[in-house]
């Protein structure tokens, strides 16, 4: 039997402004296998953001279950979220959002610099193995700015794999890059998933979806439609 | 302690990135922390430093005050602070509780000896000379840089008269040479052996602006000051200063000693009547820590240095608010770098600490820039509280104390002005990492940041009260009329004494002095008097007029000569004034001023009544003239009966029997009044008296403008700082309120672009602004003017002539912020109505 990396049950999200109740997410049941690479797509304002946000532990569910490597998280407060973060999952961010003022190997150790007691020369060299992996070694000492897109991106990839995390999650991560770039940042999402990464990303270009094993695909803060990507267009 | 490497690495790496942010954060800082560094460097000097001796915590002074010099008679709150030699040789034979116990002279900055060394020198000099104890040095546990210090045997009348020169005197006036030590030098005319140099960096046994370069046995005065009363039992002149043994309760010392002290007064005067016996009931001393020696100086400043400390205080809490907000700024700036740590992984703690290492880098940078700040600051204050002073202990150079004090003050502010922008920021969401553009307009400034700069105007409107009712202060010290004429006076300081004078030479060298300098072209009037107006000195006496019970009240009295009164521009109202008549060997007269017309003799004509200093003496002096009331100690020295004596007259009972025991007899000062302004007077002055007499040297020069403006020093220094502490604390409020509109405008861009978009004028944008300004400024009046009205009862007492709820220095101030409010709201207002709607759409 395949082991899921996280268990997701009848998961709720509702936004407060005022007197407006906004359900962005209502029942939305998911599993993802470890070593699975999921896809999620679905319009703008689906609640495919939020699905991923509260997945990553970044925000937390109005209701529903959430088991993550085994572990209830949902109810988790703001430190401990902080800590399963940092050591289980990595992020890759649509708009990179590597920090400006350090440098290309310091953003990758930035997320291992929030782990205690990990040495100074196991974080070194974490850094150096998960730049030579996404071939940005040799602009370790370089500043974001210095980058280009793609660049920028394959140093958010390296940062997110540098904590060695069980899960990847991967927001929109060609969403700012040209097509070219954006197919290599997808190869390279690839190669990682061959090599036992899981991997759960936001995409809503078909193109890159169709990387992943399985889409899920969200309308109105619901799942509607799941499966490999024939099959997903069958159902839709 | 890697990760706190990394963070002050990434905090100077953000300090870099924002010059302008880092130099503005820092000068602000630095003047802060400089202003507050500056005033506790004089605090720590005056209020906190000990003397530099051995063991200093277990030193004890007698008394509690800063009473001084030369005393008669009893007090009558019964609390004393000097004493007679007699009553300091009791105290020490029947005190075993100390293990030294010595004393000192009180007043030693008023009578400065003449010292010529042996041979080398041709011309004497006017120095400071204190008498102590044989056992002084051994109280304070010293030792000498040369040669001996004092032994016991040194302070015995006839012994080989010895003194101890300070290492300060040593270098400044000899370049260190040894051959001092064991020299001959003449002191007072009289041959005195330089026995030793005392340790380097003891200036004696308080702070003093001219700290003694000699000191000198007690029992070596009478041969070379003259002093009548260093043996007197009823003349106290020495403060006590000692070191009690181990174990020693000083509850029970101290009554033990005010009994003593009592038993002394009863076996010397009776105290048989009743108001005596009141007044020995009261008798008592108190005992102090002795630690920081005599506490004149520090009696004299604290409460303008306590003043200093708050002002500057407010100062720094401003500045603080200031860098609060534009830190504030800053994080909104950082927010997305803030989410991002924050969904790697960062814990709350994490990013509040990576921020408060960037604000405590900068507060230390502006620690290091306040030192320097600190080091002009007391320099420039020094240079305002003691103008002139060579010698002074105290030093600008920042010492460790001074170091660590501004190290710990740029913490305290580092942490104070970046906690809660740091905690602010660090609130960040972890899931605004993964939103690329922002879904509403922004809002503008947060209530912090409002509260901030409200409470900045709140603070400065205080400070500028504060800074409105000291300068109004001063105005009103300098345009009372003291009823005196400084035009073209001169005051040439003088001590015939020291030069070698006994009183019976003295008539002689009066009239010689007057003829010499009467010989200077330009000189119209040669004043010669004990003291002069506006000089810190005074002596009084009890009065009685003859036919009249004791009133038990007395006066103020200055020796004078004929030329006096003209020279200070003193109006004899009634009769005459002294005149070249009124010689030792004429009739005992004196002319009064109105005050003592007004106390002694109301209803009376006062021309031909006598008065004396007791019941048994009432009959001594002849008023034969009035003059009109003026200022002479102090600016606020008001109504006090005061008489004039002639220069060298005695009352016919003491010509034969206390003449040469009367110290009064010897002129204190040269009135010089010239036709025109003479630059050339004091080289004149100078050589006049050296012609007279080589060892009759100037003590001190002033134009009598200068000897007037001096009394006004501590009041300048405090209106001229306070006046620069609330300019500058008015200036940090300004753009304060001009940062935090500015920015609301700036991040109110687009909503301010849907307005007009939406049919909003320029005028009601600029409304708009403007209202929030106003509002801000609004808020900080309300709290400020009740705070500064409840604030002004604390300094009242250190105002002249001011009332202390003085509305037009409140509305000056109100008027001052509320146009400062304008200006910091109506630049950003006109930015913000130039905004061009579409823009400002495609921005957002």
């Amino acid at each position: 039997m395949t082991e899921n990396i996280i268990e997701i049950e009848g998961l709720t999200k509702v936004f407060y402004t005022d007197e407006i109740e906004t359900h962005a997410l209502s029942g939305v049941h998911l599993k993802i296998a470890r070593g699975e690479y999921v896809a999620m797509s679905g319009p703008s304002g689906c609640g495919k953001s939020t699905l991923l946000s509260i997945i990553g532990l970044l925000d937390t569910p109005t209701s529903g279950r959430y088991t993550l490597n085994e572990k209830e998280v949902a109810g988790l407060n703001f430190a401990d979220r902080s800590r399963i973060r940092n050591q289980e999952i990595g992020f890759i961010f649509q708009s990179f959002n590597l920090i400006g003022d350090l440098s290309v190997a310091e953003n990758v150790e930035l997320p291992l610099t929030y782990r205690a007691g990990m040495p100074s020369a196991e974080r070194k060299q974490r850094v150096q193995e998960s730049l030579e992996r996404v071939n940005m070694a040799h602009r370790m000492r370089h500043y974001p700015a210095q980058l280009s897109g793609g660049q920028q991106q394959r140093v958010a990839v390296a940062r997110a794999l540098a904590g060695s995390p069980s899960i990847l999650l991967a927001d929109e991560p060609t969403g700012n890059l040209d097509s070219k770039n954006g197919e290599a940042v997808m190869k390279l999402l690839q190669e990682l998933h061959e090599e036992g990464a899981t991997i759960c990303m936001v995409t809503h270009d078909p193109r890159f979806a169709a990387h992943a094993e399985r889409q899920v695909h969200l309308f109105d803060g619901k799942i509607v439609a799941e499966g490999e990507l024939s099959q997903l267009m069958a159902q839709l | 302690m890697n990760g706190w490497m990394q963070d002050v690495q990434y905090a100077l790496r953000q300090l870099r990135k924002a010059p302008g942010f880092t130099v503005t954060a820092v000068l602000t800082l630095a003047l802060g922390i400089g202003a507050n560094a500056a005033i506790f460097t004089l605090v720590n000097a005056m209020l906190l430093k000990n003397l530099p001796v051995s063991n200093p915590k277990t030193l004890v002074r007698l008394g509690d005050n800063s009473n001084c010099c030369v005393g008669e008679g009893l007090r009558d709150d019964g609390d004393y602070t000097y004493f007679s030699t007699g009553t300091y040789q009791q105290i020490k034979k029947n005190a075993p509780e100390f293990e030294e116990l010595a004393a000192v002279q009180a007043g030693f900055e008023y009578r400065p000896i003449v010292a010529r060394r042996n041979g080398n020198q041709t011309e004497a000099r006017s120095m400071m000379g204190e008498f102590v104890s044989g056992n002084y040095f051994r109280t304070f546990g010293l030792r000498p840089y040369a040669g001996r210090l004092f032994t016991g045997s040194d302070d015995v009348a006839g012994a080989p008269m010895a003194a101890v020169m300070s290492y300060e005197a040593w270098q400044r006036n000899y370049a260190g040479d040894p051959s001092v030590v064991g020299s001959t030098f003449w002191i007072n005319t009289k041959a005195v052996t330089v026995v030793g140099i005392a340790p380097q960096g003891f200036y004696g046994d308080r702070i003093s602006s001219t700290p003694p370069d000699f000191f000198l046995p007690i029992e070596a005065m009478p041969v070379l000051a003259n002093a009548p009363y260093v043996h007197d039992p009823a003349v106290p002149w020495l403060y006590i200063i000692g070191r009690v043994k181990p174990g020693v309760a000083l509850p029970s010392l101290q009554k033990k000693i005010s009994g003593v002290l009592r038993q002394i007064f009863i076996s010397s005067n009776g105290f048989t009547s009743a108001s005596d016996k009141v007044l020995l009931a009261r008798t008592h001393i108190v005992l102090t820590p002795g630690g920081g020696g005599i506490q004149n100086m520090q009696d004299q400043y604290a409460s303008h240095l306590r003043l200093l400390m708050w002002i500057s205080g407010l100062v720094l809490l401003i500045a603080c608010a200031n860098i609060a907000n534009l830190l504030l700024v800053r994080g909104m700036a950082r927010k997305t770098e803030m989410s991002v740590r924050a969904a790697l992984g960062a814990m709350r703690g994490r990013i509040v600490r990576q921020l408060l290492t960037e604000s405590v880098l900068l507060a230390v940078l502006g620690g290091v820039a306040g030192l320097i700040v600190a080091y002009a600051g007391t320099r420039m204050l020094l240079l305002m509280a003691f103008p002139g002073a060579q010698n002074l202990p105290i030093h600008a150079s920042p010492s460790p104390a001074i170091i660590g004090f501004a190290f710990g003050l740029s913490l305290a502010t580092g942490v104070l002005f970046g906690v809660a922008p740091a905690w602010i920021t660090a609130k960040a969401q972890p899931a605004d990492a993964l939103r690329s553009g922002t879904r509403t307009t922004a809002t503008g400034a947060t209530l912090l940041q409002r509260t901030l700069v409200v409470l900045q105007a709140a603070l400065s409107l205080v400070l500028l009260v504060g800074a409105g009712l000291f300068s109004q202060s001063l105005s009103k010290m300098k345009s009372t009329d003291l009823k005196l004429n400084a035009k073209n006076r001169y005051i040439v300081h003088i001590n015939p004494q020291a030069a070698g004078y006994s009183p019976t030479q003295l008539e002689a060298l009066y009239r010689t002095m007057g003829d010499r300098f009467h010989a200077l072209p330009g000189v119209l009037k040669a004043g010669i008097a004990l003291y002069t107006p506006m000089e810190d000195n005074v002596w009084n006496t009890g009065v009685v007029i003859q036919g009249q019970p004791y009133l038990d009240k007395g006066a103020s009295w200055v020796r004078a000569n004929a030329e006096y009164f003209d020279s200070v521009g003193t109006h004899v109202v009634m009769g005459r004034g002294i005149g070249v008549q009124d010689t030792s060997t004429a009739p005992a007269i004196a002319v009064v001023n109105q005050a003592f017309v007004k106390t002694f003799l109301k209803g009376h004509n006062p021309i031909g009544q006598h008065f004396g200093t007791s019941d048994a003496n009432a009959g001594d002096y002849q008023i034969v003239g009035v003059v009109e009331d003026t200022a002479y100690h102090s600016i606020s020295w008001k109504d006090k009966p005061m008489y004039f004596l002639p220069m060298t007259q005695e009352p016919a009972r003491l010509l034969t029997t206390q003449i040469e025991k009367d110290e009064s007899l010897y002129a204190g000062a040269i009135v010089l009044q010239t036709s025109r302004s003479m630059s050339d007077m004091e080289t004149l002055a100078r050589r006049t008296l050296a012609g007279i007499n080589p060892n009759l040297s100037v003590v001190k020069f002033q134009t009598f403008d200068e000897q007037i403006s001096d009394q006004f020093t501590g009041e300048r220094m405090i209106a001229r700082l306070t006046m620069l502490f609330g300019g500058l604390a008015f200036l940090l409020a300004t753009i304060g309120l001009y940062g935090v509109n500015a920015y609301t405008v700036a991040r109110r861009t687009s909503e301010i672009g849907i307005r007009m978009a939406l049919g909003a004028e320029r005028r009601n944008v600029v409304a708009m602004v403007m209202r929030g300004a106003m509002m801000q400024a609004g808020l900080g009046l309300i709290i400020g003017i009740p705070v500064a009205l409840f604030c002004v009862r604390f300094v009242k007492s250190q105002l002249y002539d001011v009332t202390g709820t003085d509305f037009r220095v409140l509305a000056v101030a109100v008027c001052a912020l509320a146009i400062s409010a304008c200006v910091a709201g109506l630049i950003p207002a006109q930015r913000a109505a130039s905004t061009d709607p579409v823009k400002a759409l495609r921005t957002e």
